[in-house]
């Protein structure tokens, strides 16, 4: 009886805890949250120099404009804008009233030392169009350009420019962004564990948030834990365990599983992502554009969204995330499933279909081999379009490479045709995948066509203003489309899950991402 | 031997030379460019060029190994390309969780998988001896990714008792030693049994037994001592192992440490990153392997004598 009793002491004692022990440290106003994972592993919050930024970049700094989830462009730290007719200046009147984490002013003056710093870095192209920084009088901040820069608002509002104070980047060297990172926004940093956890704690200064929030003082939340969590299936068990409250990234895969936990709802927002197959226009057989329209009209869009993404998302059928106006391309040439067509376009181009379901052109089969990386979904996907593919004659082999590896795979161009993604929303992506200077990788179509370049020199740096880029984009874009040196295929959503017994976020999203504006607006339950 | 540890440290050094040499090489011969994951829309082949020169990747490879080799001999293990912190920095942050995550994964193999080679030992060929080696035999045959996930289903997600990953408090601890120990208690199992009845049969035992000394106190003073030699030897070796195999746990366990470093460095080819996690991890297996040695040397007389 004693021994009995000492062990179910001793087991109630251990289990006590044990259970005090795995207790998340999650208080009231206190939220943690899993970044997503292409933001796993940012080894420091030194927007000016990295090359990688995560939501916490977005939580400590500013930028001077924002871009809402329409990509329109609205006020950040610059109240207003101003671009000469002829795009070779902007002047920015900026917020007066704001301070830095370490007391600073933020002005014109800080404003121009800080774009300096970009100068001689990796991330020095964001600001390569500017000629002159000029500080006018103490809130005008002054571009003269080199060239005229529609894109420079795109570039303002990315979170590689976020505003940092110029004085502590100075002070700091090397451990700038790692023991500290100043900047103007909501959250300061509090700790940062590279690979771990990054700890914000609530500005109470803060008085100038963005347009796109609704609550422009001091955010709900006291303290933001970001954890890095990269393993997805670890990710999710904590989201549905009570570990943490929300996961920034959820895998459409996991979408199912999240809809049968009571307390856990998934939030989906605009994507920025294409799923797009480019094909190699220099090699056989894709070196003949009846054969890259007839597969590019092979892939039939809506059945691939609804068996291997469970209708998660949307088809694409041209090259763009959907809201770019850049996207709105006239109705000819969006590429859509039409197996008839392909199978009369074969024809045309003189292969014919043999009895074993394979066509063929002088005794030589239309066959070839698809590139694909190593993750299951992209796997599946392959395996869906393989399956189209026969179905009009083309038989295709599939051949699959390391997701870290591929892209020096584009680089030797032995690539038929592959099926991959981008993740941008900026039509400049156009001119990276299909410029002629890049190819192999990032033009893995190999497309180097003198039309296109024409059009693509012309969208890239002869545009004076946004309106005629939009229109230059356009232009290159339907006529890249018409050459068919790819195959869209799906646009995914941004899928959020988060515990809702916990936090209340905002009805309304706004932002390309969850990032200031959502989460000066969402609180946490007590 | 003080002459017989000095003797084998200098040895190490040309050991040194051909793994970094070997580790320089493979990092650089396969497909991967650290300066794709730095180039961003927008950027041209002029930044290509730019940044290709930054980093001195333009360079021969034998150069740009020198200079490496160079700046590790000083303590300068260079600057992650991608990261662009200072690798020292990165490592030393990330070094001491595995330390602790590996040693404690080592006591928990060594307590466990000694107790249980004893056992096994003592009751050979009986049931308990059957259960034990084929109970740590499925242990050791089990993914530690697949292993890691199956403790977090049945201890975090039923049971609550521990939190799914992290590294925010001991208790997190628990899960990731359990995963990579479990693997480790078979051979340190195995590696106990054997020597156990290997010692056990010596003349020596078969004298205790005939002085009538109690069989229990003979195979655990006398005879346990005698088979830990070789343990002791295996454990010492097993430490590069552990702290390598501690990787695909980290990752898993979303703990820090040089296995998440490693992995994510790995993806960005950032090429000072991986070339230190590796050069460690081959430096923990060397140094293992010399402590293995040493301490075989010091345990058993018949090893002594033969250097001397």
């Amino acid at each position: 009886m004693s021994i009995s009793f000492r062990r179910a002491a001793l087991a109630t004692s251990v289990s006590f805890a044990a259970l005090i022990l795995a207790a998340p440290a999650v208080f009231a106003q206190e939220a943690i949250f899993v970044l997503q994972q292409d933001e796993v592993g940012v080894p420091t919050y030194n927007v000016v120099t990295n090359g990688n930024t995560n939501v916490g970049a977005r939580l400590i700094y500013d930028t001077l404009t924002v871009q809402d989830a329409d990509q329109s462009f609205h006020p950040g730290l610059a109240d207003s804008w101003v671009e000469a007719p002829d795009g070779m200046s902007w002047e920015f009147t900026l917020k007066t009233g704001v301070t830095f984490h370490n007391g600073e002013p933020f002005n014109a003056t800080a404003a121009a030392a800080w774009l300096a710093l970009y100068a001689a870095t990796d991330n020095s192209y964001m600001t390569q169009s500017i000629d002159k920084i000029e500080a006018v009088g103490e809130s005008t901040l002054k571009l003269t350009m080199k060239n005229p820069d529609p894109n420079l608002l795109y570039n303002l509002s990315s979170s590689f420019m976020g505003v940092v104070e110029p004085k502590a980047f100075a002070a700091l060297g090397e451990n700038y962004g790692v023991t500290e990172a100043v900047g103007t926004g909501p959250f300061k940093l509090e700790s940062f564990a590279i690979g771990s956890e990054t700890v914000l704690a609530r500005n109470d200064d803060y008085t100038w948030g963005s347009s796109l929030a609704v609550n422009k003082g001091p955010a709900k939340i006291a303290k933001i834990t970001l954890r890095e969590i990269a393993e997805e299936s670890t990710a999710f068990l904590e989201l549905k365990t009570g570990g943490v409250d929300m996961l920034l990234g959820v895998p459409t895969d996991f979408l199912g599983e999240l809809a049968k936990e009571p307390n856990i709802t998934a939030l989906t927002l605009p994507g920025q992502e294409v799923v797009y197959m480019p094909f190699n226009v220099t090699k056989a057989p894709f070196d003949d554009i009846n054969v890259r329209h007839a597969a590019a009209l092979a892939v039939n869009q809506q059945e691939i969204l609804d068996s291997v993404y469970g209708g998660v998302g949307s088809v694409a059928n041209q090259f763009l995330i959907s809201a770019l106006p850049e996207s709105k391309v006239a109705p000819e040439y969006l590429i859509s499933y039409d197996p008839a067509k392909a199978a009369e376009l074969l024809d045309a181009a003189g292969w014919t279909m043999g009895a074993d379901g394979v066509r063929a052109k002088d005794g030589v089969p239309l066959s070839i081999t698809l590139w694909t990386q190593s993750d299951s979904v992209f796997r599946r996907l392959t395996e869906v379009i393989q399956a189209e593919f026969k179905a009009v004659g083309i038989a295709s082999e599939i051949t699959t490479f390391d997701s870290s590896m591929i892209r020096d795979q584009y680089k030797t161009g032995e690539q038929q045709a592959a099926v991959r993604s981008y993740y941008w929303n900026n039509a400049d992506i156009v001119d990276w995948f299909f410029g002629g200077d890049r190819l192999g990788y990032p033009n893995i179509s190999m497309f180097n066509d003198p039309k296109a370049e024409e059009l693509r020199v012309k969208a890239m740096s002869g545009s004076a203003n946004g309106t005629e880029r939009t229109a230059n984009f356009v232009a290159y874009h339907e006529y890249v489309l018409s050459q068919f040196p790819m195959a869209p295929i799906y646009q995914p959503v941004q899928n959020i899950g988060y515990n809702k017994d916990r936090l209340v976020l905002p009805a309304e999203i706004h932002g390309t991402r969850i990032g200031a504006a959502t989460i000066l607006d969402t609180t946490v339950v007590e | 031997m003080l002459g017989y540890t000095l003797r084998r440290l200098v040895l190490l050094i040309p050991v040194f030379l051909a793994v970094s040499v070997i580790i320089f090489a493979i990092i650089h011969l396969i497909p991967g460019d650290p300066v794709d994951s730095l180039l961003k829309v927008g950027s041209g082949p002029e930044q290509r060029a730019e940044i290709t020169a930054r980093y001195g990747l333009d360079r021969p490879l034998y150069e740009q190994y020198l200079i490496w080799l160079g700046n590790l001999l000083t303590g300068d293990m260079g600057t992650a390309i991608v990261g662009k912190r200072p690798v020292i920095d990165l490592v030393g942050q990330a070094l001491p969780h595995s330390l602790v995550l590996s040693g404690l994964a080592l006591l928990f193999s060594t307590v466990f998988g000694i107790a249980l080679g004893v056992i096994a030992a003592l009751k050979r060929g009986k049931l308990a001896d059957q259960a034990i080696m084929g109970g740590v035999l499925l242990g050791s045959t089990v993914p530690s990714f697949w292993l890691g996930l199956l403790l977090i289903l049945a201890f975090s997600v039923q049971l609550g008792w521990f939190p799914v990953s992290g590294a925010r408090t001991w208790s997190g601890l628990v899960l990731p030693v359990l995963t990579i120990g479990l693997g480790g208690i078979a051979l340190v199992a195995r590696v106990t049994r054997v020597a156990m009845i290997d010692a056990s049969q010596r003349d020596f035992v078969m004298l205790l037994h005939a002085k009538g000394m109690p069989p229990m106190r003979i195979q655990l003073r006398h005879v346990l001592r005698h088979a830990l030699i070789p343990v002791v030897t295996i454990l010492a070796l097993r430490i590069g192992w552990v702290l390598g195999g501690a990787v695909t746990v980290e990752v898993v366990f979303a703990r820090p440490g040089l296995g998440t470093l490693l992995i994510k460095a790995l993806n960005q080819h950032d090429y000072p990153v991986v070339q230190a996690c590796l050069l460690l991890l081959a430096m923990a297996v060397m140094l293992g392997t010399l402590l293995g040695d040493i301490l075989q040397a010091a345990m058993d007389p018949r090893v002594r004598a033969a250097l001397q």
